[in-house]
């Protein structure tokens, strides 16, 4: 009973390693190659991106449109770091993963506190509105980069130092998960999904509903960056021309195409996506017709989303496991036996 | 008694429409106000000015001698107004527990940073609120139904859930826009057992909208009756069912007694 409880717990962490695991044997057997290791890097960034997103558009039940800009605030935010002030040259090895980090967190918290000045006076808008808004923030971002000379303005930054690979990648989306679970079945994950179900009876009910949408946009927009960040390190190269538009509308696809609302969703949605193009290849142009069409015919079955509202087990939490008391047993939980549509 | 809420010379006008005109009222500590009136008279109208969803034209609502008018609705709530809607109003995807922890929002004190990690105190605060609402549930019968999605549940019991919701606010007043509205003969006496109910376990002041005049009378300590958005009558049930206004207003001419 301990034991398999314990077990639940480090299941998923011995998953992801095994699963790690695997792919290092494949390139080692020479059946995985850098390649297919890089369009898994790309796609652990679109996890997390396709994540942040869900927190705002699944959650929250607002409409951002512009998250690409809050992608790049994290990967010029970091790159900066790592390039300009603390570049590799003047830098011990020793000390070339924590300046990493350093940078990560440092491009987490610049797209984290633009998100909040954003926000502040943007998210009393609704629906329509709040889009066009997000709309304009990612353009205006796009546009202020490539006028600032510093950072290598239109033609971008080079020589980012490429810090990151498929473990820190899996860690990443590891954590961002963990964390993301943890604040949907908080007191702020309900607020959310409250004022996504109805913002009348959230604010009846005594949620306020402008801070809520704060803390959503604000903390959706660090693990933006933070994403943003990762694929800094991954790519090398950064442009502002990157995380344009189709950057967001991509995410977008990826978001409703997994199944909004729900972590397996993102993971679902932004992995099959992200890689269907690149296994196409072997149709040459005809593989953005198939890509498409292949949407068109998800949305048409899958209306919502391939996933269909479906968690994963470690990516839920249960009544059950709210009872489930390490230290001391109590003496009776007012639990039912039937276990039906958590969240 | 105690008076708790005062409402003094409430009026909205839409455009040059006057919704609601000069209504005032204080409202004592654990009665139960009843407001009535035709359809369009302005009851609902005032609901949503005692619970900041409309800023009146002109007036004040004053609770512990402080002006609420002006403030935002969660604001109000956190006041100790709480309310239900005409047209239900739950968080549809969410169980019924959810929506009942939704309005403890207010009075949790979790933590971002905590949350985020779900520290083993976050566990017990869950499971201590999760605990809380499985009680109130039991108290009104819909523990067999906490798992369930609450668009799952059938009519009565969504209304019912609203009422219970509204509670976990832990309000001084306990707004109720006709709790019975589309509702059958059995489902009606239910609602009344369950005010009744309300009334006695949390000796809750009330406040509520109805029709269903047989529902209303043997409840209300107390009536005002609205019409084009004017008070034209307050009084107890036995005097209301006499007022020759009312009956006029109600009914139209013709009918002598409200059955």
């Amino acid at each position: 009973m301990k034991f398999s409880k314990r077990l639940k717990s480090v299941l998923p962490v011995i998953g992801l390693a095994a699963l790690y695991g695997l792919i290092m044997l494949l390139k080692s057997m020479g059946i995985a190659n850098n390649y297919h290791i890089q369009i898994l890097m790309f796609a652990g960034v679109n996890i997390m991106m396709t994540l942040s997103l869900n927190v705002v558009n699944g959650f929250t039940g607002q409409f951002s449109i512009g998250h690409a800009g809050f992608m790049s605030l994290g990967a010029y935010g970091s790159a900066i770091i790592t390039t300009l002030i603390l570049k590799p040259s003047v830098i011990p090895a020793s000390m070339q993963i924590p300046v990493f980090l350093l940078s990560l967190l440092v491009g987490g918290l610049v797209a984290a506190m633009v998100g909040y000045l954003i926000g502040l006076p943007t998210l009393k808008l609704k629906g329509d509105y709040l889009a066009i808004v997000t709309l304009a923030f990612g353009e205006i971002v796009r546009a202020g980069l490539r006028l600032i000379e510093p950072i290598g303005a239109a033609r971008g930054m080079i020589g980012v130092p490429n810090y990151a690979n498929l473990a820190w990648i899996f860690l990443f989306v590891a954590l961002t998960l963990f964390f993301v679970r943890n604040i949907i079945y908080s007191r702020f994950g309900r607020a959310w999904i409250a004022i996504r179900d109805n913002e009348i009876a959230a604010e009846a009910m005594g949620i306020d509903s402008t801070r809520y949408k704060i803390i959503s946009f604000t903390f959706s927009a660090f693990i933006a960056g933070v994403a943003g960040g990762l694929y800094a390190h991954v790519v090398s190269f950064i442009q502002p021309d990157t995380f344009s538009f189709v950057k967001s509308s991509d995410l977008l696809v990826f978001l409703y195409a997994g199944g909004s609302g729900s972590l397996t969703g993102s993971i679902v949605g932004a992995l099959l996506l992200t890689s269907l193009p690149e296994a196409l290849r072997f149709l040459a142009s005809w593989r953005l017709v198939i890509y498409a069409l292949v949407l068109v015919i998800v949305m048409l079955y899958r209306p919502k989303g391939l996933t269909g509202g479906y968690e994963l087990p470690f990516l839920r939490i249960t009544r059950k496991e709210i009872y489930e008391n390490r230290k001391k047993k109590l003496p009776e939980t007012p639990l039912q036996e039937t276990e039906e549509g958590e969240m | 008694m105690a008076t708790i809420l005062s409402v003094k010379n409430l009026t909205i006008k839409f455009g040059g429409l006057v919704a609601v005109e000069d209504f005032s009222v204080d409202v004592q500590e654990g009665e139960l106000l009843a407001i009535i009136g035709p359809n369009g008279a302005g009851k609902t109208t005032v609901f949503n000015m005692l619970t900041g969803i409309y800023k009146p034209t002109s007036g004040s609502i004053e609770m512990d001698g402080k002006n609420l008018v002006g403030m935002r609705p969660h604001q109000f709530a956190a006041h100790g107004l709480a309310r239900t809607f005409q047209n239900i109003r739950l968080f549809h995807n969410a169980s019924v527990v959810d929506n009942i922890k939704m309005a403890y929002t207010l009075h949790s004190s979790e933590k971002f940073f905590p949350a985020l990690i779900r520290t083993e105190s976050v566990v017990e605060q869950e499971r201590e609120l999760d605990m809380e609402v499985m009680r109130l549930l039991k108290i009104f019968n819909l523990d067999q139904q906490a798992n369930l999605l609450s668009k799952n549940l059938p009519y009565g019991p969504q209304r019912k859930l609203e009422i219970v919701r509204a509670l976990m606010l832990n309000p001084r007043i306990l707004l109720l826009d006709e709790p019975v509205a589309g509702m059958n003969a059995a489902e009606i006496d239910e609602i009344a057992s369950l005010i009744a109910q309300i009334r006695e376990k949390f000796n809750m002041t009330i406040i509520l909208i109805e029709h269903h005049m047989n529902f209303v009378m043997p409840i209300a300590d107390r009536i005002k009756v609205l019409d084009f958005g004017k008070t034209i009558a307050e009084g107890n049930p036995e005097d209301i069912q006499m007022n020759p206004k009312v009956i006029e207003a109600y009914l139209g001419g013709g009918y002598h007694a409200i059955a």
